[in-house]
């Protein structure tokens, strides 16, 4: 007798799902045979989930919702979706509580067969272990790949640099570097980085001034040289080196937050060293922008721009690297239409800088951004100096926007002349936003304070923004206003449940990946950094800095990053597709596109914006 | 008042008999007054080579019960059949409805064990089907072929049940709306591509299961609500 007993239906749709599409035939044929169907009916709203008989519950088709025992949202499940786990896998009393949003039919597994399939399959153990945890760990599968553009400088760099003391000779300073044949040494006063003493500077300052060897080395060394962190990008120091006309870089431990303690060389990197790690696109393109030397060619030059973002989101690079390549060619860019204007108009009558704002302030540029820019003068100008300084900031936004970095639509630009004032009255336009923090004025500023100095003396932008920082730290009434701001848009956690009744997919719109997504993050990071006076901008570091001086918890501020990444590093691939495809490029992602796997991961992303948001309502606006 | 004359209905058919399917009749008797909740029900569907019970045959017949264990109505796959049946002849016009080819009923039961297989899996199940009075005249027919007695089946018909649902709240009965594809959207149940006698009877039962429970508080009902004869 044949018993004929496949039910196609239910294994095609459980094989479909992750973890299930990772177990062996027979063991999927195992796990649908002791399915057991149910169906819950909205009328009776609540799933009676037994504690004595716990199962895993995976949602055939309707829509649930998970909530704890204070009646606070965890989760909408949909068609595809899981739960009671937890207590499967822990065996513990079931506390929340699953509301039948809509009629839904249910397939039960039970624990003998759960604990089965783990032990079939780690991939089906660790599935629900890590959904268990709740911790996001995409990176194990969706790990960016490293590009040589975006190494790291510790990649490249010699370690345990050589170093001297600065009262050696520059005799035993060259016997040193003979011997371990290098053509650099670190000059140390006190445990204290002061100098670099390079082959070149011995024939320099040494043989052609007529010294002999006795010559102490620090009356030949080059002062305070010019340095980097070790997880700098390769291209960053390369940057640096032609900048300055420079071939050796000591290279720095991670600066540690307190700025009394400087961090110990750890490495050193030279020109040849890089060389090595071979020349790469963004650099090539970097170089030809400092070649160019009129601005139509500038113009002709940036057309590659987009081609290059789609090549860094094709290598799979991670979201944040992608994001700093692309804010060094827009600084890059800047910088070389200052320089070209400069020379059309003469030097500036006053020391200035050239201010971003915004994704480019952050570091976290991408396709189609538009331009925020401002100018920070040293001291109030006089007529002639206006003059100039008008006339130097039209050019370079025009220069901007036929690059394709459009005017921004809320004139936020230096050639604005409401956004070119001198530091005495940046100061003061930064108190009036500090002083009354109107929400709706707030919520036009926010931009403002993720700002970063493109070009000019880096300690006139120094005196701008720690003026500010000392002014947001503590400031609790501002920094609730700043608070409530960042908590008008949540993250899109209904989506998952309309995507699930629009199975059809018609007429979806999709779900914004920048406006409910990274864009919530950077707020969170912004208020929390603003009120510990953190001067990081960039929205992965501020997460770090604020995780290192213990101000968010180790696992919350990794969590945040890792979302953080995972909705830009999706924002990234999607608008990477729509390229291809000759699409519109935009933030919103269809549902057709989504994996079941994706799916799940978008919305543990989204879960933890939404607790960090919940964190940030606790923290800054109990008593308002 | 259905429950009595469900009885009565039975005790006239089992008066005097006493071979197999008397006890199976037997078996309806201490079911039929339980809550729907609690009486074992067995969603049946049947592929047939014709719509004649008398002239066409069963080819296959999927079996899927609807019984309280975790939750009331609950479908537990572990016991969920099918069976294929040797038939006189080929299978025919209806193999491309039903996607089965002669080679399938290779290792099919013979009609008599069919019939024997099937007495004893559903015996103290009500029956349930869409379009149910089609699969109970054949199942009279083939049984009467087998045991040379025909019997009253108590069943559950999907069809009817949603028909009923459908004139009560005025609709138009629209062609194609009581097809079992169709009842199932009502209720938000997912579309099923395959069209064997299993997958039907899953279907079937899914959509019994979405019937009660949107009738209202189900530990109130009894199963003769449900039943014809």
């Amino acid at each position: 007798m044949k018993d004929d007993s496949e039910l196609q239906p239910i294994q095609q749709f459980i094989s479909a799902l992750v973890p299930f599409d990772s177990l062996s035939d027979s063991s999927l044929v195992r796990c649908c045979q002791q399915l057991t169907i149910g169906y819950y009916s909205k009328t009776s709203k609540v799933v009676p989930l037994d504690e004595s008989h716990p199962q895993l519950y995976i949602v055939r088709s309707g829509a649930f919702e998970v909530r704890d025992e204070q009646g606070e949202l965890l989760d909408r499940l949909g068609e595809g979706d899981y739960f009671g786990f937890p207590s499967l896998l822990s065996g513990e009393k079931v506390s929340n509580q699953v509301q039948i949003l809509e009629d839904s039919l249910v397939y039960h597994l039970d624990p003998d067969t759960f604990n089965y399939l783990r032990n079939e399959s780690r991939v089906f153990d660790r599935f629900f272990n890590r959904a268990f945890a709740k911790r996001m760990r995409h990176q194990a599968r969706f790990k960016a790949k490293d590009l040589t553009t975006t190494n790291r400088v510790n990649s490249l760099m010699s370690v345990d640099p050589l170093t001297i003391d600065c009262h050696a000779s520059v005799s035993d300073a060259a016997k040193k570097m003979r011997l371990a044949r290098v053509s650099s040494v670190l000059v140390i006063d006190n445990h204290k980085l002061i100098g670099i003493l390079t082959d070149r500077d011995l024939r320099n300052r040494v043989l052609a001034e007529g010294f002999d060897g006795n010559l102490a080395v620090h009356q030949a060394m080059t002062t305070n040289p010019k340095r980097l962190s070790a997880n700098a990008l390769v291209f960053e120091a390369m940057l640096l080196m032609s900048e300055h006309g420079i071939h050796h870089l000591p290279i720095m431990a991670e600066t540690p937050i307190d700025d009394n303690t400087e961090a110990p060389a750890v490495g050193m990197l030279t020109s040849t060293d890089i060389l090595r790690g071979q020349s790469s696109q963004p650099l090539l393109l970097i170089g030809e922008i400092e070649r160019q030397q009129d601005i139509d060619s500038l113009i002709n030059v940036s057309k590659q721009i987009p081609v290059l973002l789609q090549n860094l989101i094709s290598a799979d690079a991670r979201a944040e690297e992608v994001g700093r390549v692309l804010t060094s060619v827009t600084d890059a860019l800047t910088r070389r239409l200052i320089i070209l204007n400069q020379q059309i108009l003469g030097a500036a009558p006053m020391a200035f800088c050239w201010l971003a704002f915004g994704s480019q302030g952050r570091q976290d540029q991408a396709a189609c951004s538009d331009q925020d820019n401002g100018l920070l003068l040293a001291h109030e100008p006089d007529e002639h100096a206006k003059g100039y300084f008008n006339a130097l900031s039209h050019a370079v936004c025009e220069g901007l926007d036929k690059c394709g970095y459009i005017y921004c639509p809320g004139d936020i630009m230096a050639q604005n002349p409401k956004w070119r004032l001198s530091l005495d009255k940046w100061q003061r336009h930064f108190e009036s936003w500090l002083n009354a923090p109107e929400p709706k004025a707030l919520m036009h500023a926010s931009i403002f304070f993720d700002m970063r100095a493109v070009y000019g003396p880096q300690n006139l932008f120094e005196q701008l923004q720690n003026h500010v920082l000392e002014r947001t730290k503590d400031n609790d009434i501002f920094l609730a206003g700043m608070a409530g701001n960042s908590l008008v848009e949540s993250p899109p956690l209904g989506f998952f449940r309309k995507f699930v009744l629009e199975r059809d997919g018609s007429e979806v719109k999709g779900m914004d990946l920048k406006h409910k997504g990274v864009a919530l993050i950077n707020d969170i990071a912004r208020v929390y950094a603003l009120s510990a006076g953190i001067t990081e901008v960039n929205t992965p570091k501020r997460i770090r800095a604020l995780m290192d001086a213990n101000i968010i918890n180790r696992k919350d501020a990794l969590n945040l990053a890792d979302a953080h990444e995972f909705i830009a590093h999706m924002r990234l691939a999607n608008q990477g597709e729509q390229y291809t495809s000759q699409q519109d490029v935009t933030n919103y992602l269809k549902p057709q596109q989504m994996s079941s796997l994706i799916r799940h991961q978008l919305r543990d992303a989204f879960k933890v914006v939404h607790d960090a948001q919940s964190g940030l309502r606790m923290k800054f606006m109990r008593s308002y | 008042m259905n429950e009595l004359w469900l009885k009565a209905r039975l005790y006239y058919e089992i008066f005097g008999q006493s071979d197999l399917l008397s006890e199976y009749q037997q078996a309806y008797l201490s079911v039929i007054n339980k809550p729907i909740t609690s009486a074992p029900l067995m969603a049946i569907d049947l592929e047939m080579t014709g719509l004649d019970p008398q002239q066409d045959q069963i080819i296959s017949i999927g079996i899927v019960p609807i019984e309280p264990s975790l939750m009331p109505l609950s479908i537990p796959l572990a016991k969920a059949q099918q069976i294929m049946i040797n038939i006189d002849g080929s299978v025919g016009q209806s193999a491309a409805v039903h996607g089965i080819v002669d080679h399938h009923l290779s290792s099919a039961l013979t009609l008599s064990q069919a019939m024997e297989w099937f007495v004893e899996k559903t015996k103290g199940h009500i029956l349930v089907a869409h379009h149910a009075p089609m699969d109970i005249g054949f199942l009279q027919s083939h049984l009467y072929k087998t045991n040379g007695r025909a019997i009253k089946l108590p069943f559950i018909d999907t069809l009817a049940l949603e028909k009923q649902r459908l004139l009560r709240q005025h609709d138009v009965l629209k062609e194609g709306s009581l097809r079992l594809d169709a009842c199932r959207q009502r209720y938000g149940l997912p579309t099923y591509s395959g069209h064997d006698a299993l997958t039907d009877a899953l279907a079937c039962a899914e959509l019994f299961v979405a019937q009660v429970n949107s009738i209202g508080d189900i530990n109130t009902l009894s199963a003769a609500e449900f039943i014809s004869i």
